[in-house]
């Protein structure tokens, strides 16, 4: 008996290709290795002294890594279906919580643990609010990135804190495991930092595909109670996502304090569009159960590309800001067949 | 080309529709009468739903032609085949919960006075139709979520005729409705045929067909397998018409149910649905549970699977007691649970079957990483057990019929190495071919040692295939026999109230 009865017929043409898949690589990306390529040429072509060099690229990789990693937890918390417009204030806290821990010679360690602790702490009451409290991802992440950023602004009377010295770190020739090192140091040419987001981005990878709990956070996503019913534990599951959100926020912010020296209270503004619409892009759906950490990491190039050419052009950062909404709003229209209820 | 005569409301010509990969309609011939009651036959995936969307507009056929009261009907336009008087109900209701009676009725065609709602005309012509219906009853302010899933339906009806209504098609309207409320569907759609609209009637259960059906049509492989013929055309022959070959049982024979209680309920209590509620299931047994819709044995379920929280009462698995609102734990102790609405409950539609099946059993395939081979082969072993169709795990369990939908989810609890199976209408929406594969399936688990609990609407199948028999009425046990010795009658009988249970299953036959 084939099975063409009720949904089939009806559903097959109106399917979008990024659900369709080819060996195990979905169409869309396909579609984004292309799109990356396709942006690199012609950035080559409109710069071609300053796009298609290594420095260029080091920097973007560089620039990338800090969004990369909020990403990579994002892709996670929009699997279950939820949202989290915290990440910018938050990793702005957690810089500011960690700076003002840590003595201005002190031990980066002392830093990391502060930063990546604090931040931690602020997931997990998005955790609670969400999952044993019931608020709505949106509302509850919403309030935190009011708070988060308050805090930060409190924590040193709106000022800065300089992280220049911890471990005796330099600009340009920065001690191993200095804080700088981190943000500028380099292993065979490749910047520490893009070490970690690829490390991350490895490990964000296996975890979605390769664990149960990969399985969990998007079956709690595609259908909760169908979830539910298979056994799932539906509000562990959610708790869990919002936590390793703020763990991978306090990783961002050690990567973007280590590089620029310090930390900012108005640090991470807006990065939660830029971690948002780079899942997106990559196929992982809003409305839950359909995720892509391959997807996401070509989401992330991709804007990385858009806005390193965008720059080297002499565009204003109000231009940027415009392109960047209009892609994410884009890429979410693109997904809307899924969407549809 | 000429239409029909001037009797026949609808007449569809070598409809063909080809999909990309599949020929879904290849010639389809089919007309229905003016004030005629047109069985649509045939098993899931020969083309039925294809037809009527075709019909309705949603659906553009590759090829064919569809007249309406002899005018050739644009095709692929359902606001076209809206105007021209053309309604369908589905199966699943298409109503909005929050909306009261009189707005769902008039949703998207509301009333207007001047650039406001009329809203006293929209209460005076809802309360019109639906006494044109037969259920003055039913309050024009009422919530449709306050209402039953009968009355539900009478309201799209009643929606289908506040426009001129012409031909009303109704997909699987009995699906959802106990055989009681069936018998008042009935009366409405005989109002409607003696007003001269004519219906086009899909259910699965064949015994309708004689009570409410004038001629039939059995689709078989996306062809008409025969058309025309009268609703007195004897079942057996039916059945043959649709899987092209005779079916040689329906029922396997019973399992008997060794000594063993595996399963014991003690009390249970959830106001309203239910009120108290204890049984056991042994091991070997297939149980049914029967009763009405809305009597709570979907409720039971849930409790006992710890989906809901009981105000008292205690499940034992093994003399284990079970904790409560855990349907984690209850897993973990044997149990394995099929929900009534396997698209929105049982499954993840998107994921491909393989993941369907092992979602409730992934720790075996853990050791640090999944070991997606194994999980893979082992998903599939079970597929195969159950003569999963199509036989490939890759497959996207969305794409397929009602029948397999069901059988992945059975493959999930089997993997699992459940003991006790809660059943929730199991063969809803389901063909009869299908369903007498299910039916051999869950016997033949429960010769296997596996517990079953099956609730469903279908009294004759539970006494087709049950050991035991209990019926549930107002959230009560009330009645409990072998199932050998069940009737269908005596089972509805004590399904309804006592005090008129007498008339009203006079009614019913």
């Amino acid at each position: 008996m084939t099975a063409v009865e009720s949904e089939t017929p009806a559903a097959a043409p109106e399917g979008t290709g990024a659900q369709r898949r080819f060996g195990g690589f979905a169409l869309q990306e396909y579609a984004l290795v292309i799109v990356v390529v396709l942006l690199f040429v012609v950035g080559a072509i409109l710069k071609p002294d300053s796009f298609p060099t290594w420095d260029n690229v080091r920097n973007m990789l560089t620039q990338a890594s800090v969004v990369g990693v909020l990403a990579m937890g994002m892709t996670f918390v929009i699997a279950t279906s939820g949202i989290d417009l915290s990440v910018g204030s938050v990793l702005a806290a957690a810089g500011m919580f960690g700076g003002i821990l840590v003595d201005p010679e002190g031990s980066t360690l002392v830093f990391v643990l502060g930063a990546v602790g604090f931040a931690t702490l602020l997931g997990t009451v998005n955790a609670i609010s969400i999952s044993y409290g019931r608020v709505v991802p949106f509302i509850a992440t919403l309030a935190m990135f009011s708070i988060a950023r308050g805090i930060a602004l409190l924590l040193n009377d709106k000022l800065p804190v300089s992280l220049l010295d911890l471990n005796g770190g330099s600009f340009g020739d920065p001690a191993v495991f200095s804080l700088l090192w981190f943000g500028t140091g380099r292993i065979l040419g490749i910047p520490i930092s893009v070490f970690v987001f690829l490390g991350i981005t490895a490990g964000a990878w296996l975890l979605l595909n390769r664990t149960r709990y990969g399985r969990f956070v998007v079956a709690v996503g595609g259908n909760r109670q169908a979830a539910k019913i298979a056994g799932v534990p539906v509000r562990r599951t959610i708790f869990t996502v919002y936590v390793l959100m703020g763990v991978l926020v306090g990783i961002a912010a050690v990567l973007l304090c280590a590089r620029l020296g310090s930390a900012s209270p108005v640090s991470g503004n807006l990065y939660e569009l830029d971690a948002i619409g780079a899942v997106v892009i990559g196929g992982t759906s809003l409305a839950g159960g359909r995720a892509s950490i391959v997807g996401t990491f070509l989401g992330v190039l991709t804007f990385a590309l858009i806005f390193s050419l965008m720059t080297q052009l002499d565009l204003s950062t109000e231009v940027q800001q415009v392109v960047k909404g209009a892609i994410v709003l884009g890429a979410v229209l693109l997904q809307r067949p899924e969407a549809r209820l | 080309m000429e239409a029909a005569t001037a009797t026949t409301t609808l007449d569809v010509r070598g409809l063909r529709k080809e999909f990309p990969g599949v020929t879904a309609l290849q010639g389809v011939d089919f007309d229905v009468r003016a004030g005629e009651v047109h069985c649509l036959l045939g098993p899931n995936g020969a083309g039925k739903s294809t037809l009527i969307k075709c019909v309705s507009g949603v659906v553009e056929p590759t090829d064919g032609e569809i007249f309406l009261g002899g005018e050739p009907l644009p095709v692929g336009d359902p606001a076209a085949s809206l105007d021209r008087g053309v309604a369908t109900i589905y199966q699943e209701l298409d109503l909005v919960d929050e909306l009261t009676v009189a707005q769902s009725v008039f949703l998207a065609h509301e009333p207007r006075r001047g650039p406001f709602l009329d809203l006293d005309r929209m209460a005076e012509e809802t309360t019109a139709l639906l006494e044109r219906l037969g259920h003055a009853g039913i309050a024009p302010r009422a919530k449709i979520h306050s209402l039953r899933p009968a009355a539900q339906q009478v309201v799209s009806i009643a929606r289908a005729l506040s426009r001129d209504l012409r031909l009303l098609i109704m997909d699987e309207p009995s699906a959802i409705l106990d055989d009681g409320e069936v018998e008042t569907l009935f009366e409405v759609v005989r109002r409607l045929t003696a007003d001269g609209v004519a219906v086009v009637y899909i259910s699965h259960r064949l015994d309708e067909i004689r009570r409410i059906g004038d001629r039939v049509t059995v689709l078989s492989d996306g062809r008409t397998a025969a058309t025309g013929l009268p609703a007195s055309t004897p079942t057996d022959k039916l059945v043959e018409l649709m899987v092209g070959r005779a079916v040689e049982r329906l029922y396997p024979e019973r399992p008997s149910g060794h000594e063993d209680v595996v399963l014991e309920v003690r009390g249970l209590r959830r106001l309203p649905e239910v009120r108290s509620a204890s049984l056991e299931l042994r091991a070997g047994e297939v149980v049914g549970l029967g009763g009405l819709v809305g009597s709570g044995r979907t409720e039971l379920l849930r409790l006992i699977y710890g989906l809901d929280l009981p105000d008292e009462g205690e499940v034992y698995v093994d003399g284990e007691r079970l904790p409560q609102g855990r349907p984690d734990r209850a897993i973990a102790a044997g149990l394995g649970f099929a929900p009534e609405d396997r698209k929105s409950q049982g499954l993840l539609l998107d994921w491909s079957l393989v993941k369907n099946v092992s979602l409730a059993d992934l720790g075996r395939f853990q050791r640090g990483l999944l070991n997606v081979r194994a999980e893979r082969s082992a998903a599939a072993e079970h597929l195969r057990s159950l003569k999963t169709v199509p036989d490939d795990p890759d497959r996207r369990v969305g794409d397929l019929s009602g029948g397999n939908q069901q059988k992945v989810v059975l493959a999930r609890w089997l993997l699992r190495h459940c003991r006790v199976l809660l059943l929730d209408e199991p063969t809803r929406g389901v063909d009869v071919a299908t369903k007498a594969e299910l039916y051999r399936v869950i016997t033949g688990l429960a010769k296997e040692g596996l517990a079953v609990l099956v609730v469903s609407s279908e009294l004759e199948e539970l006494a087709g295939i049950c050991s035991r028999i209990l019926v549930m009425r107002d959230g009560e046990l009330v009645f409990e026999v072998e199932g050998s010795k069940a009737s269908e009658r005596e089972l509805l009988r004590h399904a309804v109230a006592p005090r008129d249970s007498e008339d009203f299953v006079e009614e019913v036959r």
